[in-house]
């Protein structure tokens, strides 16, 4: 079984204490949201966990393997992939090519034949097959970020981490996003689920962990989550404030 | 015959128009025209590294010319310094390998033709001709000065691995200068600004099929050169296929976003870095012995802007047009010198011909980012890609509604 855990992480940049004491698990196909307000430590917490920065103090475990002192192509093939919050896709490289990256760089002794046979049933899948010879940067916004979720079909890792896959993306490629979401999970793998599109978070995660300024300040069910006061005053907010926000907006609107 | 066929007829019919011209081509400038050709092969086996390097990997490095002056140095050194002699000097610092020793002569900098001698030259002299002693076979020269280049750049390679785009063209160039400064600073060992001589690629001659050619001829060494660009066209065709061409290639687009997806991409970035540096130490140390001189000018920052401006036209991200842009290029620059009047007044084109070149890299860089040749070689390999793109989209959309009407 999938199993995630994170002890007492600490990050500090200089004097800005960035994540502190962080610890949560994920253990089996779980579908996790981290939400938080700018600046929580959403993306920071997400670097530790791939790699690609270390932390000043505590753990993390995959699989127990400890992983958080490893490079991140290191950690891609213990078994965590994700996505970037801006669409990193490989724009001067076409788009197999983009998904042949993972595949062969996970397992080094793989035919050619066999990853170009996966690539195309991915490409299926994301509705994208027609695109396959076409460089990265000729797609849309939306089908690079369905290009990054491919490669990580192709990554097969144990835990994905989708930082912000809903952003800027047109509704019918994002039925196609939630379309894999829940496929990539009932598949059998964990995911952590960034994103401030709160409907989104609500409908597709079955728990949530909630960041702000470091701290991690709730994990439970959304529902736990919406009528928790913390979460509520540091993120949330309430139907009144929501309310207030949009008058003011009317008005500068007005004038 | 499809656009792919097509391209490799085209491919043969060069390499079959390179072999075949030195032996048909009859005019009185045969030399001149041979050496170009020459000079063209080693300036295409550097350009086509360095798009390995800068345009595949993406790591734009200067000190490619420095690479090139480490195979050249190594060897040069080597044949300067190593001889063989059946007896002993008692001289100079010798071992013994069997019934031969190993001589290495003393350096003693520019003066080694007037005032002071080296230690064989002086045991020469009282030998008075009773013994032979002869050179070091210079294909080990040659070996040595490309692995040196080889080892520097696994070395530029481990340093450089953190550093990205400016920082790393600022340390690479450091690099090369550090280089050429500690070659002209070392007169006593290298000779400095006076260069050091070297043998010829075939000293006695060679007879190839019959035919007996002499030391300065040019077939021999533009057979070498132009399979040696061959060889080198073939393993850098070979790797940009390959894995290896793939993580480069992504390594280019994105370090982190590559990482991510498990490619270790310091390991990469080593490798290219040696394979690149050794293909252009082994042109480096090849171009010497068929000049017969080396000089650190050889290494000078114009040298490796002359690289990068034929990378550039001949198509930065392709290693075959980066090839054949430099070949092109070493006669576009040639060509250039003829100077010509205009109404009156003379065009000195050994002065404006720099001008011309100028010209050409800036209206490359303006309208043509891909360089002149790269366009091309895409006419015939990804031409029918958009077209493709269309049809299948056309029998395929019927399939995507079904495939988004499944996911719901």
């Amino acid at each position: 079984m999938i199993e995630l855990e994170v002890k007492n992480l600490n990050k500090r940049f200089g004097g800005l204490h960035v994540l502190k004491d962080v610890s949560f698990e994920i253990k089996g196909a779980e579908l996790v949201g981290l939400i938080g307000p700018n600046g929580a430590g959403k993306t920071t917490l997400t670097n530790i966990l791939d790699g690609a920065i270390k932390p000043n103090s505590g753990t993390v475990y995959l699989n127990g393997e400890r992983i958080d002192q490893l490079a991140p192509f290191e950690v891609a093939k213990v078994g965590l992939g994700r996505t970037f919050q801006v669409t990193r896709s490989f724009r001067r490289m076409t788009v197999l090519e983009n998904l042949f990256v993972p595949a062969m760089a996970k397992d080094v002794a793989v035919h050619k034949s066999e990853v170009m046979e996966k690539a195309l049933d991915v490409l299926e899948f994301l509705t994208m097959r027609h695109l396959r010879n076409e460089y990265a940067q000729a797609l849309s916004g939306g089908q690079q970020k369905l290009l990054e979720l491919g490669r990580l079909l192709m990554l097969d890792p144990d835990v994905i981490i989708l930082d912000e896959p809903f952003a800027g993306v047109h509704p019918k490629l994002m039925e196609i996003i939630f379309g894999y979401i829940r496929r990539v999970n009932e598949e059998g793998k964990a995911i952590i689920l960034i994103s401030h599109q709160m409907d989104s978070i609500f409908t597709l995660c079955k728990r949530l962990l909630v960041l702000n300024y470091g701290d991690l300040i709730a994990d439970g069910t959304p529902d736990e989550v919406k009528h928790d006061p913390v979460v509520i005053d540091a993120y949330l907010g309430t139907d009144e404030e929501d309310e207030e926000i949009e008058e003011n907006k009317n008005e500068t609107t007005s004038q | 015959m499809n656009r792919n066929q097509t391209l490799s007829l085209i491919s043969l019919i060069t390499i079959v128009f390179f072999l075949a011209f030195p032996l048909v081509y009859a005019q009185r400038d045969y030399d001149y025209i041979m050496h170009i050709f020459i000079t063209g092969f080693f300036y295409a086996i550097l350009t086509s590294s360095w798009s390995m390097l800068a345009g595949y990997a993406g790591q734009f490095s200067f000190g490619h010319m420095g690479f090139m002056g480490l195979g050249a140095y190594g060897t040069a050194l080597f044949s300067h310094y190593f001889y063989l002699s059946p007896v002993p000097t008692n001289l100079c610092t010798e071992f013994a390998i069997g019934d031969t020793y190993l001589i290495i002569k003393n350096p003693i900098g520019v003066t080694s033709s007037t005032l002071v001698q080296d230690c064989l030259t002086k045991t020469m002299a009282v030998w008075d001709g009773t013994v032979e002693v002869t050179q070091m076979p210079i294909w080990i020269g040659i070996m040595i000065g490309t692995l040196i280049g080889g080892f520097f750049g696994f070395l530029i390679g481990l340093l450089v691995m953190r550093l990205r785009a400016a920082y790393l063209a600022l340390f690479t160039l450091g690099f090369s200068e550090i280089l050429r400064a500690t070659i002209s600073a070392e007169i006593e060992i290298t000779r400095g600004q006076a260069g050091i001589e070297l043998p010829h690629l075939f000293e006695n001659g060679i007879t190839i099929f019959g035919h007996a050619y002499t030391k300065t001829d040019k077939i021999p060494p533009y057979y070498v050169m132009f399979f040696l660009l061959l060889i080198c066209l073939s393993i850098l065709a070979w790797l940009a296929k390959s894995r290896f061409g793939l993580f480069v290639r992504a390594l280019r687009e994105d370090e982190d976003a590559a990482a991510a997806l498990g490619v270790n991409t310091i390991r990469y970035k080593i490798m290219v870095f040696v394979i690149t540096s050794t293909m252009a130490a082994l042109a480096g140390a090849v171009q010497a012995h068929y000049i017969g001189i080396i000089t650190p000018n050889n290494l000078m920052l114009l040298q490796m802007s002359l690289v990068v401006a034929m990378a550039v036209i001949g198509g930065l991200e392709n290693f075959a047009a980066a090839a054949i842009g430099a070949i092109m290029i070493e006669f576009l620059l040639e060509l250039l010198r003829e100077s010509f009047v205009i109404g009156g007044i003379e065009v000195d084109m050994t002065i404006w011909r720099l001008v011309f070149f100028g010209v050409l890299l800036m209206l490359t860089l303006r309208f043509y980012r891909n360089g002149l040749i790269t366009p091309i070689i895409n006419y015939f390999t990804r031409a029918h890609v958009a077209s493709e793109t269309v049809e299948i989209r056309k029998t395929s959309d019927t399939d995507d509604q079904q495939a988004v009407t499944n996911q719901k």
